[in-house]
């Protein structure tokens, strides 16, 4: 059997608890009273009402102060503020407080009822609503490890098995035969990195990463960036240029993250560039600032797509392939580093990104 | 003499895949399924090298093997090679020591699916180093 909703009521007037006592016997509420605010806030505590009427105006603690008590107690339990002489604006203020609604004294039974009732209702779609938001969140988490485990462990093992079958067949295979087999490791390991960018999205904080954050040189992560996206370069042959001098100062950051940052950004300048572009990289102090700019002379995004590639799962109306969400992540990392990530864009000619972070600063 | 290696992990698809590669590659291997075995197999034979896996079962069980090699005597000697499918867990586990976890005395640890010629080579330097070490030690 579902409990039965729990209304209080506070007022320092005996006529009014009596004649709301009255009004709700039988209707299948349960009901307490106090007659002043300190009462009131202790029944709070204890009884957990759904629905709390307050009076504005009595003596010891005011009608307002009971209101704040209930947000702190509880702020999920509906209140409605009962006034005299049917003063609007201290109706208007308390309902600016987190009341629900209020009451006019003096009121009919029918006002009282209806009252009560759609504070209730309030109530449980609250409730209700709190619920949903939990469901959502457990869902999510569980989504991502149905997606680690369901999808990755298979494809992973696929993958293996291929690299078992490659390594095995070697001598016997030609070279059209090998060339099939690299195709299809090819697009399997860009699946195993989608769902490797996804789980990140779903199921890492980012913002954890600020506890291995150490000094470290820029040219770390670049440099294992630019090992990263090598093999992706050579295929859609583009030359990566990059003149980084190694004696630039340190910035405050996470080698394996930021690698990420620069592989994402590369991988997407690459795949957007036509055979036989450049892709330039470049390093250097801006005031405050490590900027590192990554320019390519890809298809370019258009004015109007530009503001939404860091959105995740973005796919630009050009109709090429989707941005994916590895600028999405990109963009992530570099704000736990108290960074940022700017991008100038022109159909045609080309993209620039600057990756800009924070010099590490000695602290005294 | 011919290199023995026992392999624990939980997916018979993805050993299959590894134990290939290792054979053609010339060594023994020995597979275990799940960490129990995996125990056994450890106390009852002699191996060159481990190949572990992280996530088993419930949840991070190759890590408790892990442990369980650390303070053991003999077995703490034994190189161990990690493998994990989970690559955001790698920084979790290991924050900062990404690729050496040091879990026990050699070991290195690389994200599942291995290229066979990685694998090979991440094997060899890891029965090298172990029998480095032993030789100093004599």
């Amino acid at each position: 059997m579902e409990t039965k909703p729990k209304i209080l009521i506070i007022d320092d007037e005996e006529v009014v608890l009596d004649s709301c006592t009255q009004i709700l016997k039988g209707s299948g509420y349960q009901l307490k009273i106090a007659n002043d605010g300190l009462r009131g806030v202790e029944l709070v505590r204890e009884y957990q009402p759904d629905l709390v009427f307050v009076d504005l105006k009595m003596p010891g603690i005011s009608g307002f102060e009971v209101l704040e008590k209930v947000r702190e107690i509880d702020s999920t339990i509906v209140t409605v503020v009962i006034t005299g002489f049917a003063t609007v604006s201290s109706a208007v203020d308390a309902m600016k407080k987190g009341a629900y609604d209020f009451l006019p004294k003096p009121f009919t039974p029918d006002e009282f009822r209806m009252i009560a009732r759609r504070g209730i209702e309030r109530r449980r779609l609250m409730l209700e609503t709190i619920a949903l938001r939990r469901e959502k969140e457990l869902l999510r988490e569980q989504f991502a490890s149905i997606v680690s485990h369901e999808l990755k462990a298979p494809l992973g093992a696929v993958q293996q098995n291929l690299f078992a079958l490659d390594f095995e067949l070697e001598e016997k295979l030609t070279e059209e035969q090998k060339a099939k087999f690299g195709r299809i490791k090819i697009r399997i390991d860009e699946l195993l990195k989608l769902i490797n960018s996804w789980l990140r999205v779903i199921s890492v904080d980012i913002n954890k990463l600020k506890d291995s954050f150490a000094q470290v040189s820029i040219t770390k992560p670049i440099s294992n960036a630019l090992e990263s996206v090598a093999s992706l370069a050579e295929r859609k042959n583009i030359e990566i240029v990059s003149s980084i001098s190694d004696q630039l100062p340190p910035i405050l950051g996470d080698v394996l993250s930021l690698s990420e940052v620069f592989v994402n950004i590369m991988g997407n300048s690459i795949k957007y560039s036509p055979d036989g572009t450049k892709v330039t990289l470049t390093a250097e102090v801006q005031g405050q600032n490590l900027v590192t700019t990554i320019q390519d002379g890809g298809i370019g995004i258009s004015p109007e797509d530009l503001p939404h590639i860091f959105d995740g799962f973005f796919r630009g109306k050009s109709g090429q392939a989707g941005h994916g969400i590895g600028l999405a992540v990109a963009h992530q990392i570099v704000d736990a580093h108290h960074g940022s990530i700017n991008v100038t864009s022109e159909l045609g000619k080309g993209t620039t990104f600057m990756v800009s972070l924070p010099l590490f600063v000695n602290s005294p | 003499m011919t290199k023995k290696l026992l392999m624990i992990d939980d997916d018979p698809d993805f050993v299959s895949g590894i134990k290939a590669i290792l054979d053609k590659g010339g060594f023994e291997v020995d597979v275990a399924y799940n960490p129990k075995d995996g125990m056994t197999a450890l106390q009852t034979k002699q191996y060159d090298l481990l190949l572990l896996d992280i996530m088993m079962g419930r949840g991070a069980e190759g890590i408790m093997i892990a442990r369980k090699l650390r303070k053991d005597v003999k077995l703490r000697e034994l190189p161990v090679l990690i493998m994990t499918g989970m690559r955001e867990q790698i920084a979790f586990l290991f924050p900062g020591e990404p690729i050496h976890p040091r879990f026990v005395e050699i070991d290195e640890l690389v994200e599942k699916p291995v290229e066979p010629k990685m694998l090979l080579e991440k094997v060899n330097s890891l029965i090298a180093a172990a029998e480095a070490k032993k030789a100093g030690k004599k």
